[in-house]
């Protein structure tokens, strides 16, 4: 694929009438952006069943292929074949026909935590080049998708990401620089916070609950398990 | 008390601070510049406290003095300095209600008296006006005094923090009351020269301090405020009350004195000018020793008598600081790091007017590392490593390499965590995730990008940001691409000083509820039949007390240790 998303392959086009021609030619001309049907209209002035007769003709004749805007999933979008979706449009790797692909990131998340935990400390280098070698995916994942979950993984406390020391599990990055680690307890942040550990603390009905409110703490039933409390209007 | 007069012209306690308006990027046109539904929020003594803050006080000072004194702090809360008579206007309540409650506050070091000349009438005499004003602070220390406590016992002793008991009980004592007390308690076995020492200690220690006075503001003019805030611009003007609170306070050397020599009975004298002067006396001056002798009586008099004497609760706070910044530490780094850490804020010069920045030397942090428990192990070269992961920067004095740590940037970071889990366990996962980019990130960001980093599909980060806004968790700007156009699109931002004081309103609320909740149950103790229900019962309330300190604590962290 080359830069602009335009697949290798070229052929020979058959003749086709104007109005086909006149479409052709301007969803060719979006490139991977693709055009939506409405902007066809605006540009080519083309009445409606027109553009609606000449596009299903195209894509007949396989020059043309309808895809998903991520953005807006109802609006049609039209791109010649030659060209694979811009990110704009697809959403980029992490996208399957428009649709996120939990199940590749979720993999992914879960070779990356165990590459980092099997080394303690590791690189986003050590990363990918422990999950090429692996060859889990039958597709290459680039060190761009690698970072981007490792991202993620830093988002929700699962690692942490650090400047290497030099020493330690350390040892054998060059100190200063940024690698990642489990986060020391585990990534359980919700063992962390002092509020979600008390009564009250989180509770969804608190801006309720006050002593002239809708809900009056003295009137709530409060059952008291060690440190877990469970609270109901009585 | 006998003042009268209305409320000063221009005095900052007229006009409530407002909440300070985010800036508008460059690029675009900004409509909505908000948190969705923004409480009413009330100015008291040095920060912004909200309602639930407010709230929590006075049900704190109900339960400790009752309702008139509650009602007679509520107010000078709610409205700011007053005098004697605004007080008894705005209370309704009799001249001597309102001159007793003030009593008890001022006692307790829930209020701070001062003076400020009032004109009366245009051009008229000058007079000596009175204001008091609460410091809500001193209040909400209230109920960590078992805190305070802990801290003597652990430090000192049993006997040192019974002497502190006596300070937490009664607010202001002087040396005589405070010893009549410790004698009482031990059934007149205490020893006044054992008490004395004590005493000391705790003076030495920063626990106790002597109490501030009750000082006169001269008001500067208008013309007066206005140069001195063109030549400096980067100071912030400084409201009455803090003024206030500076001219209050004795000075460093007054302040922890402490009472050395004056209470023996051979007088023996260990400060140098005083050793000075009795050679002085030796060498024939009879008059002179006369007149020194009887200005140590005096002064031995005053000691005892005179001067007042309250727990420091700037030391607590600094101690209780500490222990949280250290527990972050191990929670990060490990052990290694919670032992450095400590080492290096108890090696440090205890100057507790600074209490955001601790600076120590090597030796001093080595020293300090090798008398804990584990920290023997720790070489000089894992030490300098741990005070790197930790941030410590270096700096070069004329007594050699220092070390120097910012504290607040560790209660930052627990502030993070704290609010972090808080919108995990009430909103999941994913708004965790959001709202982590968006902590770290420090900016606005689009809607797209939020998406493209958290690995969530549109329409649920959209529901998850609208939700977040709602709960003013999030700051929300919409911006028109194209003006007169239709393409706008939505940043989010998270703009912490608006959501920490978000969160330290809510954990106010929640600290609310469990009091009362701890109450209900007290009630119910009281009336309960048979053994095993009033057991239950107390259990119950043992529970909840355990929790109210648990949320102090998280309380402290946004309230307290920020300053």
């Amino acid at each position: 694929m080359s830069s602009n998303g335009k697949l290798p392959q070229k052929r020979k086009l058959p003749q086709l009438p104007e109005n086909e021609q006149k479409l052709y030619n301007l969803i060719l001309s979006k490139e991977s952006m693709g055009i939506w049907t409405a902007d066809m209209k605006k540009e080519t002035g083309l009445p409606n069943n027109t553009v609606t007769k000449a596009l299903k003709s195209l894509q007949a004749k396989n020059l043309i292929k309808d895809v998903v805007n991520i953005h807006n999933k109802a609006k049609k979008f039209y791109m010649a074949v030659e060209f694979e979706p811009a990110k704009e449009i697809s959403g980029g790797t992490w996208y399957s026909d428009g649709n996120l692909d939990v199940e590749f990131i979720n993999i992914l998340r879960d070779q990356c935590r165990m590459y980092v935990e099997r080394f303690k400390v590791a690189t986003i280098e050590n990363v990918w080049q422990s999950i090429r070698d692996s060859g889990v995916f039958n597709t290459e994942c680039s060190m761009q998708q690698i970072k981007e979950i490792m991202g993620s993984l830093v988002l929700d406390k699962e690692l942490e990401e650090l400047n290497s020391t030099g020493i330690g599990d350390f040892s054998r990055i060059q100190p200063g620089k940024k690698c990642y680690k489990r986060y020391k307890d585990g990534g359980n942040p919700k063992e962390q916070g002092i509020l979600s550990s008390i009564p009250c603390g989180v509770c969804p009905r608190l801006t309720d609950c006050t002593p002239d409110g809708i809900i009056s703490p003295k009137l709530v039933f409060i059952s008291i398990n060690g440190w877990t409390s469970r609270c109901q209007v009585s | 008390m006998e003042i009268t007069g209305s409320r000063i012209p221009g005095s900052p306690t007229e006009r409530p601070k407002r909440r300070p308006r985010p800036k508008k990027p460059r690029d675009g046109v900004f409509k909505q510049v908000r948190f969705p539904h923004s409480g009413v929020f009330a100015f008291s003594c040095f920060s912004m406290v909200g309602q639930e803050g407010i709230s929590f006080a006075v049900l704190l000072m109900t339960a400790h003095f009752g309702d008139i004194v509650a009602k007679v702090c509520e107010c000078l809360i709610c409205r700011g300095s007053l005098t004697f008579h605004e007080i008894a206007r705005f209370t309704e309540l009799p001249h001597g209600q309102v001159k007793n409650s003030l009593l008890v506050l001022i006692q307790h070091n829930c209020v701070q008296a001062f003076s400020v000349p009032k004109t009366v009438g245009i051009g008229g005499p000058s007079r000596v006006s009175t204001l008091y004003m609460a410091i809500f602070d001193n209040i909400i220390h209230r109920m960590r005094f078992s805190k305070f406590h802990h801290i003597v016992k652990k430090d000192l002793g049993d006997q040192c923090a019974q002497l502190l008991e006596g300070f937490l009980q009664h607010g202001r004592l002087t040396f005589q009351l405070l010893y009549g007390r410790a004698s009482e308690l031990s059934g007149g076995k205490a020893k006044q020269v054992d008490v004395l020492s004590m005493f000391n200690k705790l003076v030495h220690a920063q626990y106790v301090e002597r109490c501030p006075g009750v000082p006169f503001l001269e008001l500067k003019s208008d013309d007066e405020v206005s140069s001195a805030r063109k030549r400096s611009k980067s100071e912030e003007t400084k409201t009455i009350e803090e003024e206030a609170m500076i001219a209050a306070a004795p000075s460093d050397a007054d302040r922890f004195s402490g009472i050395i020599d004056l209470m023996t009975d051979s007088g023996a004298v260990t400060n140098d000018k005083e050793e000075e002067s009795i050679l002085e006396v030796a060498a024939g001056n009879k008059r002179k020793h006369e007149v020194l002798e009887m200005d140590e009586e005096i002064q031995k008099t005053i000691n005892t008598n005179e001067i007042l004497w309250r727990a420091n609760y700037e030391k607590f706070v600094y101690c209780l600081k500490k222990k949280a910044c250290v527990a972050n530490a191990r929670s990060r780094f490990g052990d290694g790091a919670a032992i450095v850490l400590e080492a290096l804020m108890e090696s440090c010069d205890p100057n507790i007017k600074n209490l955001n920045f601790v600076t120590s030397s090597m030796n001093s942090i080595l020293e300090g590392v090798r008398g804990k428990p584990g920290g023997v192990s720790l070489t000089l070269e894992h030490v300098r490593a741990i005070l790197e992961q930790l941030g410590c920067q270096l700096c070069t004095e004329e007594t050699g390499v220092l070390y120097s740590i910012v504290l607040k940037d560790i209660i930052e970071s627990c502030k993070n965590d704290e609010a972090e889990s808080l919108i995990l366990k009430k909103y999941g996962k994913e708004a965790y995730r959001i709202f982590r980019f968006l902590t770290k990130t420090g900016r606005f960001v689009h809607t797209d990008q939020i998406i493209e980093t958290t690995f969530l599909e549109k329409k649920e980060a959209q529901k998850i940001l609208w939700k977040l806004w709602m709960d003013n968790y999030l700051h929300m700007e919409k911006l028109n691409l194209h003006t007169g156009g239709r393409s706008e699109v939505f940043l989010w931002k998270v703009h912490k000083e608006l959501v920490w004081q978000h969160v330290l309103d809510y954990m106010f609320h929640a600290a609310l509820n469990i009091s009362q909740k701890i109450s209900e149950k007290e009630e119910a103790r009281q009336v309960s039949v048979g053994n095993a229900e009033a057991e239950k019962l107390r259990k119950v309330r043992y529970i909840l007390e355990a929790s109210l300190l648990r949320m102090d604590d998280a309380i402290m962290l946004f309230h307290d240790f920020s300053t």
